[in-house]
């Protein structure tokens, strides 16, 4: 259960615990020049953010070590400037969300949506990641060297997401713009109604989702998929295969009257 | 089943009341285009509507308020449960979210600069910011909407106010729709697609899936917004009572109910006619909902779909919202659906008469609000148009005033439904409030009357047990 820094009382209450409009910086961080710690053990996710917020904005610090993360929720989100945060242990749901510029290291697990609606900078998770990883990322790396649940970069405007281990259902599922390297394997409808961007699988693929279509490997994107993985130091498999839109989907209305099946 | 006055009840040959000459055309045309027809507007089939409630106002058992020269406040703030900086504005009414794509920059600045005129708040909508409509906006909301078409943290922080559109009363459960036609170079640019496509946006937002997820994401924009901000969930009616239920669990500052009344820029014509309930139906709900769960004080409740005028708006309030968002009655403040001599030819181009249009999914609006046409555009000259929707947006607050001061108000929050009766036995049923001249309130006064036979048979069986009544 998470600590909430305000006492319940009437509205101002919320029946999940997760409204702390009243906390401030514990100010437990020690601060060494550039370079700064703190732990988390005993904070609340809102006293989290605030030190993090105060030692990026107000102390100009540009690397943070968090210890005991102790997996909470929308950890060291909305940071939009450029520094290094070092997460020591896992993050639970929407981790590294909304920001822009930061190089982030989580060296355990995290939840669902980690980095989701990244603008840039590297986000990357030692171990695995849950479902909806990068949803509606927009720029930068997100990097998890192990396996990751269903519907990664669902919704990706741009960016990269990088998978050392297997993906779930429905990667990429209505991908817009951007890349996905997978090294392991990747699940059911894969790339199911993506509108553009490109998915690079290097295990087997369960089955493509609707106007998913595969590609040729240029050179060009072999030598992207080899520059991302050397890195963030990753075994990438000997070969990839591209997929990209199929592009029927774009305007139903020009379909035959035969291929408006697709979507049934 | 009742015959409408007048009409023949006589089972004419050739005149179907199921398979009309309107729904045989319907049947051609589908079997024409092999898909589901596109339209804009707002409802087209009848839907029991604000027109059958009327307002009581003082006669001897309460007194009136001068118009003019005695104050009826008309300020309105949300938000104020977790915000840092709650939402103040002048007047209970704001315009919604409509994107930039559905609508033209002109309109969109034209909105802007209208509502704050008018001291009042406009939406970003769907497909991004767009820096013209913030820098006319005093008061901003963001919303954050399942496709995140153009999303970004930085234009979050310069928000007034944080919506999560979950759905819209027009066409519940779907996501967005814009046509080829209107996603042009710059439309797709902001909204990170090929130019060109039909897009038809998530229904579903990409980050979370139901309740339980919704309240860490709303955790997650407070962290990032610093809690400054009101957190509005936008919801389509249908299920309101359990919605709303399950939406104030979620924590949020402000609920949002769009009835099914409410228009759109594009939507399939099945969808827009036939999901979600009326919004006089769904605002006693919600009220029902927020009350059972004891956050009525609380969570400010914002209501919207087809509002017309002041006794629209009078009449939301009654019910019990906070403040009322208005799209489409806005847009005809823009000029939609006017006939301008020498300028449009509604015929001519539309194929109907200006009054009858719903073609905003075209792209080809004849007074420049819903396109992205650059000479069409061209029609809709901003600074006249945000005056227009001023004085629009200042007479819903007139007319407002007039009926609280009427129903012997000084503030038009003050409003409530016992200022209201009802025409049909359907509104009063929905509406909550009693048939005009009678003390019935469908399904209220039945249950009443249950609740006292219970009493009195418990009270009963009470007395002859007490009484050692043998075989009771």
């Amino acid at each position: 259960m998470e600590q909430v820094s305000a006492a319940p009382q009437g509205g101002r209450y919320d029946i999940r615990g997760l409204a702390e409009p009243d906390a401030t910086a514990p100010k437990n961080a020690v601060v060494s020049g550039s370079t700064a710690e703190f732990d988390a053990a005993e904070l609340s996710t809102r006293q989290v953010n605030l030190e993090l917020r105060r030692l990026v904005y107000g102390e100009g610090v540009t690397e943070v070590t968090v210890h005991n993360p102790g997996a909470k929720h929308s950890l060291s989100v909305g940071l939009l400037a450029r520094c290094r945060v070092r997460i020591d242990g896992s993050l639970g749901y929407f981790g590294c969300g909304l920001i822009d510029g930061p190089e982030i290291h989580v060296t355990g697990r995290v939840g669902w949506s980690v980095a989701e609606n990244m603008m840039s900078g590297v986000v990357v998770v030692d171990k695995n990641a849950g479902s909806l990883t990068g949803a509606a990322l927009r720029g930068g790396d997100l990097v998890i060297r192990g396996h990751v649940g269903a519907r990664t970069g669902i919704d990706q405007k741009g960016g990269t997401i990088v998978v050392g281990g297997n993906a779930g259902t429905l990667t990429g599922f209505m991908m817009q713009r951007g890349r996905q390297i997978i090294c392991g394997d990747a699940g059911n409808g894969m790339g199911d109604s993506m509108y553009d961007g490109a998915i690079y699988v290097g295990g087997k693929v369960a089955s493509l989702g609707v106007d998913c279509v595969e590609a040729e490997l240029t050179e060009t994107d072999r030598e992207f998929i080899d520059r991302k993985c050397a890195i963030y130091r990753l075994d990438q498999p000997a070969t990839f295969r591209k997929f990209v839109c199929g592009k029927k989907l774009w305007n139903y209305d020009n379909l035959e009257p035969n291929e408006r099946k697709l979507v049934l | 089943m009742t015959t409408p006055n007048g009409e023949s009840s006589a089972h004419n040959l050739g005149q179907s009341r199921i398979f009309t000459p309107e729904v045989i055309d319907d049947i051609h045309t589908k079997s024409e285009l092999g898909r589901y027809r596109m339209r804009g507007f707002s409802m087209f089939k009848p839907i029991p509507h604000w027109d059958e409630l009327m307002f009581l106002p003082g006669t001897l058992t309460r007194f009136v308020i001068e118009g003019y020269r005695e104050k009826c406040d008309t300020r309105t703030v949300l938000g104020g449960r977790f915000a840092k900086r709650p939402l103040e504005l002048d007047i209970p009414v704001y315009i919604t979210g409509m994107s930039f794509g559905a609508l033209s920059l002109e309109a969109k600045m034209a909105l802007a600069k209208g509502a704050s005129m008018a001291g009042t708040a406009t939406c970003s909508g769907e497909g991004g910011m767009i820096p013209p409509e913030r820098d006319l906006s005093t008061k901003w909301y963001y919303q954050v909407i399942q496709s995140r078409y153009g999303f970004n943290p930085h234009h979050l922080m310069l928000a007034d106010g944080v919506e999560f559109f979950i759905g819209q009363g027009c066409k519940v459960g779907l996501g967005g729709h814009l046509m080829g036609q209107k996603v042009t170079e710059q439309v797709a640019e902001m909204r990170s697609l090929p130019p060109g496509i039909d897009q038809r946006s998530p229904a579903r937002h990409p980050d979370w899936l139901g309740p339980d997820d919704l309240s860490l994401k709303i955790q997650e924009v407070r962290e990032a917004t610093d809690y400054q901000v009101p957190i509005q969930l936008k919801l389509g009616a249908a299920r309101v009572y359990d919605d709303v239920r399950m939406a104030a669990k979620c924590g949020p500052d402000v609920i949002y109910l769009d009835g099914a009344e409410g228009g759109t820029g594009a939507g399939p014509h099945i969808a827009t006619e036939e999901t979600g309930v009326p919004l006089m139906s769904a605002i006693p709900e919600a009220r029902r909902a927020l009350e059972d769960v004891g956050l009525a004080d609380d969570i400010d409740l914002v209501v919207a779909g087809g509002i017309r005028n002041g006794a629209d708006v009078a009449k939301c309030l009654a019910l019990g919202a906070s403040a009322i968002a208005i799209g489409h009655s806005a847009l005809m403040a823009l000029n939609c659906n006017k006939e301008i001599p020498g300028v449009t030819d509604y015929e001519g181009t539309i194929g109907v008469e200006a009054g009858k249009c719903y073609h905003c999914h075209t792209g080809r609006c004849p007074v420049g609000v819903a396109t992205q046409d650059p000479e069409l555009r061209k029609r809709l000259e901003v600074d006249q148009a945000a005056e227009r929707v001023y004085n629009f947006l200042h007479t819903l607050t007139l007319e407002v005033q007039m009926l609280a001061r009427a129903c012997g108000k000084t503030d038009v929050h003050s409003l409530e439904p016992e200022d209201l009766c009802a025409l049909t036995t359907e509104a009063a049923a929905m509406a909550r409030v009693p048939l005009a001249g009678t003390s019935y309130v469908p399904g209220v006064s039945e249950d009443r009357t249950l609740a006292e036979m219970k009493e009195l048979l418990a009270k009963h069986v009470a007395d002859t047990g007490n009484q050692g009544g043998a075989n009771v």
